[in-house]
């Protein structure tokens, strides 16, 4: 009898941590719902449904706020900067994996500096250095920007990554007179795909969900990425729900659909790159 | 022998870019700071007068303290209720992975849309929150709560915590992952209840995941902009300005590069000497276990 009640409660507790763990949504669920509403309908029911699946804000928000061109912009941003990233810190990683001594541990504590340095630190210097160059408002400066902006997190990332590849696989490369740069290339390189993968998730939500250094780079509308978009359509005062509702839906949608399909992995991935 | 010195050249493209990005920018920063360079033209030299006028008004140094209230109530919150789900989802494995998920789920929406949708829950008249206390009868509760500066500040943590709770649960599930099973089986057979098992047995064991997550939370917190931006300007009354809103107000809102540039030194050393400390207690704290 005692068995059957502790069982009972067992399932009961694990229905209360589902609910509770599921009400931690009813912001996404509200942003969802009151995308399909009017400004109207919001103010006599705050918390209403919708009761038709209303598209006017949707059409609206299409149409003002060159969603395409900035969802593309995103995209080629993280693309470009995922290889770059992986290019370069792969590179600098495989000498620091290999080796430890006074060379190798400056670099390290230099990449640590700029894992630890906040971007506001140098944005005032990076917006001068980029307006003498004349890369503000263009596409290779924002790259450069995140680029430089995850590198460090790429080293880290693959110098814990290759330290963990036995160095036996080398060893027949080197006999067959192989310099580092083929042993690197043709050994170390093929085998740092899964390192990437997880890379590549950490630059696109940097990519997706910065805001300053686009907000302060970036001026020419057809450059915005998603999120300057979103801003620039829903401003700063006098909010109006029927623009920031789907605007705000439009902007995590792409990342929201991309965590259902992966959440496993992105998860996995999110928190191995935190605690390494 | 020249292929083992070549080696080193591998890392030049990356000297370069962290040379480039983080350690010249640092540099010019910390001179722009003595100077009273407004963007265009060219720079005076001031001497102290930046770092003067830092500590000489209170509101600068305000600024100082609502970053670092707002970094101490997110990073206690956020790691109190990580520690409570990530404990109750590891003795129900078979409900872990799917609330792993669902609260992991606002850590893929952005500050700028979070920011967003927070604020208009918070709005006082039509918003979210008024509406539901209205519901379940606690009308007294209602209020503007990013219009008083009493509750504006803990809105917007409650809306930071609320994005990176799943975070902090991850982190210390994969704690309790690594924790060795013989132990825990150890402490079953010994009698231990549940509670005794999770304060001797698994907490110890847990600092790792604490050190990880404080660190972590601490230096993202220290430069909260986009919430602040978005929800509330830094108002009401600078009950919500914090120190990266006040660098780029000073930045594009006067044009004001040297004093920015100051501010930007003194939120370096800042953020540094807490992570420095917080390294050593918190590593000591593991060592100590």
């Amino acid at each position: 009898m005692t068995q059957m009640l502790h069982k009972v409660l067992r399932y009961l507790g694990h229905g209360v941590v589902v609910i509770i763990t599921f009400a931690m949504l009813a912001p996404v669920v509200y942003m969802v719902a009151m995308s399909f509403r009017t400004t109207q309908e919001i103010t006599q029911a705050p918390l209403a449904l919708p009761e038709t699946l209303y598209l006017g804000n949707y059409a609206n928000a299409l149409s003002q706020m060159n969603y395409l061109q900035s969802v593309l912009n995103s995209l080629g941003i993280t693309l470009s900067v995922t290889v770059i990233v992986s290019l370069v810190g792969s590179m600098a990683a495989y000498p620091l994996a290999r080796r430890t001594n006074t060379f190798t541990r400056i670099i390290v504590m230099l990449a640590a500096l700029g894992l630890a340095t906040p971007n506001f630190v140098t944005i005032t210097p990076i917006y001068v250095i980029f307006r003498n160059l004349g890369l503000l408002d263009t596409y290779v400066g924002i790259i450069i920007a995140f680029s430089a902006l995850n590198l460090p997190l790429a080293v880290f990332f693959y110098t814990s990554f290759i330290s963990a590849i036995p160095k036996e696989l080398e060893e027949a490369a080197r006999l067959d007179n192989c310099g580092d740069w083929a042993v690197f290339w043709h050994v170390i390189r093929p085998l740092l795909g899964p390192a990437t993968a997880t890379l590549s998730l950490f630059v696109m939500l940097m990519v997706w969900n910065d805001f300053t250094y686009p907000l302060l780079l970036l001026t020419d509308p057809d450059k915005y990425t998603v999120m300057i978009s979103v801003y620039r359509f829903v401003g700063n005062l006098n909010v109006k729900p029927e623009m920031l509702f789907p605007a705000a839906v439009l902007g995590s949608l792409p990342l929201l659909v991309l965590f259902i399909i992966f959440q496993r992995r992105i998860v996995a991935g999110v928190t191995a790159g935190a605690v390494k | 022998m020249g292929s083992s010195k070549r080696i080193y050249l591998f890392t030049l493209p990356a000297i370069f870019i962290i040379g480039c990005f983080f350690v010249y920018p640092i540099l010019l920063s910390a001179r722009l700071s003595f100077t009273d360079f407004s963007g265009v033209g060219l720079a005076e030299w001031v001497g102290w007068k930046n770092y003067d006028r830092f500590f000489s008004r209170t509101r600068y140094l305000y600024s100082v303290w609502i970053t670092i209230k707002f970094t101490l109530v997110v990073v206690i919150a956020q790691t109190l209720i990580g520690l409570i789900f990530a404990t109750i989802l590891h003795r129900m494995p078979a409900i872990r992975n799917l609330c792993r998920a669902v609260l992991f789920t606002p850590a893929m929406m952005s500050f700028v849309i979070v920011g967003y949708v927070w604020q208009f829950i918070y709005s006082p008249y039509s918003g979210g929150l008024n509406a539901l206390l209205g519901m379940i009868g606690l009308e007294e509760w209602q209020r503007g709560w990013l219009g008083e500066p009493s509750t504006a500040l803990y809105a917007l943590a409650a809306a930071h915590v609320w994005m990176f709770i799943g975070y902090t649960t991850a982190i210390f599930l994969v704690g309790y992952a690594n924790i060795p099973r013989d132990i825990e089986e150890a402490g079953r057979l010994d009698g231990a209840s549940s509670w005794q098992r999770f304060r001797h047995l698994e907490l110890p064991l847990l600092a790792p995941s604490f050190t990880v997550n404080i660190i972590l939370s601490t230096v993202g917190t220290l430069k909260t902009f986009e919430l602040p931006f978005i929800m509330t300007r830094g108002g009401p009354d600078r009950a919500t300005q914090t120190l990266s809103l006040e660098i780029v107000n000073q930045l594009f809102g006067s044009y004001k590069f040297g004093f920015a540039s100051a501010l930007s030194i003194i939120m370096l050393i800042i953020v540094i000497t807490v992570a420095v400390v917080q390294n050593v207690w918190l590593r000591g704290r593991e060592n100590n276990q």
